[in-house]
């Protein structure tokens, strides 16, 4: 895969170096493209204020967020207060009479997203437009480019400006040879510099990815990767990529020989070819919003999940195969039993009934249940095939079976037209239900007024 | 009473809870870049954080149109009203400029 294909010396460096052959690299023009400070961003201009001067934090308060869960900080805040995004608790937050506080609204975040990539889009053709999160894209301008200035950089900076210019919105551009240059490019120069703008091609890997020496600050590099890359004596990029791949791969998997990969700037994927994921699944979890410990409270909510993981299969017409209950204890339990939870999944026979659901969920939930408090909670539902027929059972009559489906699918069309709340079972209003609440969420968070 | 007034006075309400030490007020944003007037219910605490919630939007971006909204929400709940994005602008009927001195995260 990997050919040193020569030796050199670098003038003051006494161990030789060596170099790779990009030539059979793919050479391209990518851009990776995310919003400074996304959410906190709209909301300052929502407000009339430009989002590089107001203090504003975009605070979660849902129930289960114990007190309030920081989800953006504007760039002004970040820099009065130290702030981080997404780990900050409302418990971190000074109380400062400067500082301006307000609920997340996704649907608006949706929305701009929608509207920023659409002025991508006349940059570049659909197929080379990636939208990688909500405030992410890649875009591969390989073949479009020259058609909007002299160098990628100034593209890069016509970009920024029609955004500012139409929506108000700061940009900050990594630009790269491949995607994951262009990544690196964002994370660790473009949020840093004056211009918002930061550059890794395959000539300048060595200076710009192997002089980083926290692993961390790297994509796909976490603590805990950080640490198992630390016991292979890997303390820096310069290091990685020094390292043996084989080694890598021996003790890391896979995943080693990517980070190899990454740390010699090499990205072989084609953002206009679609991935497919081996084999797709369909879950929801979540976090309660207090330790659940009474066995009816846990059975409802688990109910109520597996009908709403069961309404989203119906809606792709597919069947599932297979289906797994997580259950995560309490922080309290989790200390006194070494235990963060359980885990366990079963085969079923296809089908996206929600009685057969839930039943297999409640059959799951006895058998891995022994009195702990429960905070999370997650069903996921794989193994699935595309919906052709009704398999019909030799042990229930054939008209019940059949009124079952036609009974679900007239809920499910209920919801869809009126809204999820409309229609509910009366156990989502006993104790412990949470399915009300959560109807109006987006990602898990407050989803903005209905009717604006 | 006007549709959106209702919309903003229904939404305020439950939220004005007239707690002592409070300031409440409205904000009214000229979003220019989506074209539309933003109300917010701001309400602050002596010497806490500043908390701003979303009311409405008003799509109808005119400003003789937002006169009479603006007219019946104060008479309608007396609460003092901020103008932020409306440097310069003057008020079709009244003829006086909305707002006076430009905010400081403008």
């Amino acid at each position: 895969m990997f050919v040193y294909n020569e030796t050199n010396l670098i003038e003051g460096q006494v161990t030789p170096m060596l170099t790779l052959d990009y030539r059979r690299e793919p050479h391209g023009v990518y851009f990776l493209i995310d919003n400074k400070s996304f959410y906190a961003s709209c909301e300052c201009l929502a407000r009339g204020f430009n989002p590089m001067k107001a203090p504003l934090v975009v605070m979660s308060e849902a129930d289960n967020t114990n007190g309030g869960l920081v989800l953006a900080t504007s760039p002004e805040a970040k820099r009065l207060y130290h702030l981080q995004a997404n780990v900050s608790r409302q418990r971190d937050l000074p109380n400062d009479p400067r500082l301006v506080v307000v609920p997340p609204r996704m649907n608006l975040y949706i929305q701009r997203n929608l509207q920023i990539n659409a002025i991508f889009n006349r940059f570049v053709a659909d197929c080379d437009l990636l939208p990688y999160s909500i405030d992410e894209s890649i875009l591969d301008l390989t073949h479009s480019w020259h058609l909007f200035g002299d160098t990628p950089r100034q593209v890069a900076q016509r970009i920024q400006h029609t955004v500012r210019a139409e929506l108000g919105l700061y940009t900050t551009v990594g630009i790269g040879d491949n995607p994951a240059q262009a990544k690196l490019a964002l994370d660790l120069y473009a949020k840093h510099t004056d211009d918002l703008i930061g550059e890794i091609h395959y000539e300048t890997v060595p200076e710009k990815i192997w002089s980083i020496a926290d692993l961390t600050a790297v994509w796909g590099i976490g603590t805990r990767t950080a640490k198992r890359l630390n016991r292979l004596g890997i303390h820096n990029m310069y290091e990685l990529a020094h390292t043996n791949p084989y080694l890598l791969k021996q003790h890391l998997g896979l995943i080693g020989t990517q980070l190899f990969a990454v740390a010699w700037g090499i990205d072989r994927s084609q953002v206009a070819q679609q991935t497919l994921p081996k084999e797709a699944s369909l879950g929801n979890s979540q976090v309660l919003p207090r330790d659940y410990q009474d066995k009816t409270e846990l059975e409802t909510v688990i109910k109520e999940i597996g009908e709403q993981v069961a309404a989203r299969l119906r809606h792709h017409h597919q069947l599932a195969g297979e289906i797994s209950l997580s259950l995560g204890w309490s922080f309290a339990t989790q200390t006194t039993t070494k235990q963060n939870g359980s885990h366990q999944a079963m085969r079923l026979d296809p089908t996206d009934n929600d009685q057969a659901i839930t039943q297999q969920l409640l059959y799951l939930f006895e058998r891995n249940w022994d009195g702990q408090a429960v905070r999370n909670l997650a069903v996921y539902l794989s193994k699935l095939q595309a919906k052709q027929g009704q398999q019909l059972s030799l042990f229930t009559g054939l008209e019940q079976q059949v009124r079952n489906d036609k009974l679900a699918t007239t809920v499910d069309q209920i919801r869809d037209r009126f809204g999820f709340t409309k229609l509910v079972y009366t156990s989502s209003l006993l104790s412990g239900g949470t399915a009300i609440q959560r109807a109006s969420l987006v990602g898990g968070h407050n989803g903005g007024n209905a009717y604006e | 009473m006007n549709k959106d007034v209702k919309v903003i006075n229904d939404r305020l309400q439950p939220r004005f809870k007239r707690v002592s030490q409070t300031r409440y007020w409205l904000q009214v944003a000229d979003d220019h870049y989506g074209q539309t007037y933003n109300f917010f219910f701001n309400y602050q605490r002596k010497w806490q954080r500043l908390k701003s919630i979303p009311l409405h939007t008003i799509t109808t971006y005119d400003l003789a149109y937002l006169e009479t909204v603006v007219s019946e929400l104060q008479t309608l709940t007396k609460l003092t009203i901020d103008y932020v994005g409306f440097t310069d602008q003057v008020w079709p009927e009244r003829q006086q400029l909305i707002q006076k001195k430009r905010h400081g995260y403008e």
